[in-house]
């Protein structure tokens, strides 16, 4: 087969080709990671809880905030699970291709198979948190309504918008190591743009047509919305929100296969 | 194009880069975007030709050797033919698919054990989960390493790593195998299981590309050698 062939393919048909390796990268990842630990995969839900409960005390026992109608550590729990997807997925699939230049260097495989291998992983995390988010929300009564199937659309806008950033930026990464650099503070100004802790809800317009250039300030903001809230999506935004994010999959994974023939001769 | 020969390279040249910054690079891959073709045959100032209008022929059920010094470009060879990286000008034929790996053991993470790393190595060469559950025992039994198979691999020695890869490798269903220095590294008794497999698989009509410093071994097992001298392949000379 003409290697040119790969090219042309897009992305999707590659890892269904690869999936077998797909599934073992993603255990190795796993394995590795969980290795000589002591609690194992409990540092999933560690972090969020331990930053819900540092938000909850600050905000609400310091600063006196009423931000919610529910207790106010569920309203941060929920911005917290996307936000910290989206911010282990980055941080983690960055140096992924530099990482494992050994393998880049000796071995043929579809190269977006190591970022996305990082993206699941978080993604079990993000699932993990998200079922302790579901016994929150029986526990403390918060009733769900149907609007809250809306959460599955905004999940799926989540998982491409991460995948799309962080292919980019990991192949970016292979030339040029100045991202790794760069996302550590550029992922946290990224979260405080996001609405995690606070709601777009109470701000003026200007200040709401601003922060919604970020599109995480729409999955987040929603998330909530459709959750805890009860309430539903305004179309319009939604139909907005999927074409931008629909162009920036597009546009930025045909970069990174464009970029991803010279990955061996470049890293 | 006959489908006598497995593999075919016609002319092939590879175009390095010396320096470091790539940024160069990444600007003609972007502008790439919008162009179609790039003329890629001018050398400018820090390139260098690491193949120069290579031609091969490998044909089914054969092994050519690849002999010369380091640095030669022997396993530039490797990489273009198994798409690690492409060539600059020129065309690889392949009939049929080619191993993915160019060393054995590539890919081998220190962490896990021996037997959690040929599972990483086996889908690599594009053995599916069942098919290695199913040829664990035989995998194992080749490498001789039964009473190390659960011990992380970092704990290993290189010959050990090299045995484990190496059984690995010859499990792949791909009809072109290229090995890269297998023969020098471990001892009397494994080389000659090496090379007994080598003969096994040409049987089979598997074709092989092999790199070697070890001539006599070379001149054992394949069928035709070639001298990698100058960044190209003459045929080696008799003695």
């Amino acid at each position: 087969m003409c290697a040119c062939e790969y090219y042309k393919v897009d992305i999707i048909k590659r890892i269904i080709k690869y999936r077998q390796l797909f599934i073992v990268l993603v255990w190795r990842e796993f394995a590795v990671r969980y290795r000589y630990t002591i609690i194992g995969i409990m540092w999933a839900g560690l972090q969020p809880l331990s930053m819900m409960l540092l938000f909850t005390f600050i905000f609400t026992y310091i600063m006196k905030l009423q931000v919610s109608s529910y207790p106010s550590f569920i309203f941060y729990f929920a911005g917290l699970i996307p936000w910290t997807f989206f911010a282990h997925s980055l941080n983690s699939s960055i140096p992924s291709l530099t990482n494992h230049y050994q393998l880049i260097t000796k071995i043929y495989f579809p190269r977006e198979l190591l970022p996305l291998s990082s993206i699941i992983v978080a993604l079990v995390d993000f699932i993990i948190c998200a079922v302790i988010l579901f016994v929150f929300i029986l526990i403390f009564r918060i009733p769900l309504t149907w609007n809250a199937l809306w959460i599955f659309p905004l999940i799926v806008l989540l998982i491409v918008f991460t995948t799309s950033v962080s292919l980019f930026l990991a192949g970016l990464n292979v030339y040029y190591r100045d991202v790794r650099l760069a996302s550590n503070f550029l992922i946290q100004l990224w979260f405080f743009m996001s609405p995690v802790m606070y709601s777009v809800d109470s701000l003026g317009t200007k200040m709401k047509m601003l922060l919604f250039l970020n599109p995480l300030t729409f999955i987040i903001e929603n998330m909530r919305r459709v959750l805890l809230e009860g309430r539903g999506i305004v179309p319009w935004q939604m139909l907005f929100v999927c074409v931008v994010i629909g162009i920036f999959y597009v546009v930025l994974c045909r970069f990174f296969i464009k970029i991803e023939r010279a990955f061996a001769d470049v890293i | 194009m006959s489908s006598e020969y497995a593999l075919q390279l016609d002319g092939v040249w590879k175009k390095y880069s010396k320096t470091e910054f790539f940024h160069k690079s990444i600007r003609e891959e972007v502008v790439g975007l919008f162009k179609w073709k790039k003329d890629g045959t001018s050398l400018s100032k820090d390139e260098f030709w690491a193949l120069k209008d290579v031609n091969l022929r490998l044909k089914r059920g054969e092994a050519i050797g690849l002999y010369g010094a380091n640095g030669a470009g022997k396993t530039t060879i490797l990489k273009v033919v198994s798409s690690i990286t492409y060539p600059t000008i020129g065309d690889i034929t392949v009939n049929g698919t080619v191993a993915p790996l160019i060393e054995v053991g590539a890919g081998f993470h220190p962490d896990l054990s021996g037997r959690e790393n040929i599972y990483v190595n086996g889908t690599i060469i594009g053995m599916q989960i069942k098919e290695i559950k199913a040829k664990m025992d035989s995998i194992v039994g080749f490498s001789e390493l039964e009473g190390f198979i659960d011990m992380p691999v970092k704990k290993y020695s290189s010959g050990m790593y090299l045995r484990l890869g190496f059984s690995v490798a010859v499990n792949s269903s791909a009809e072109v195998l290229l090995f890269d220095e297998i023969l020098s590294v471990s001892d009397k008794a494994f080389q000659q299981k090496c090379v007994d497999k080598i003969k096994e698989l040409k049987r089979e009509g598997r074709s092989i590309i092999m790199v070697s410093h070890n001539l006599a071994l070379l001149r054992e097992t394949a069928d035709s050698i070639y001298l990698i001298k100058d960044c190209t392949a003459v045929p080696m000379p008799e003695e």
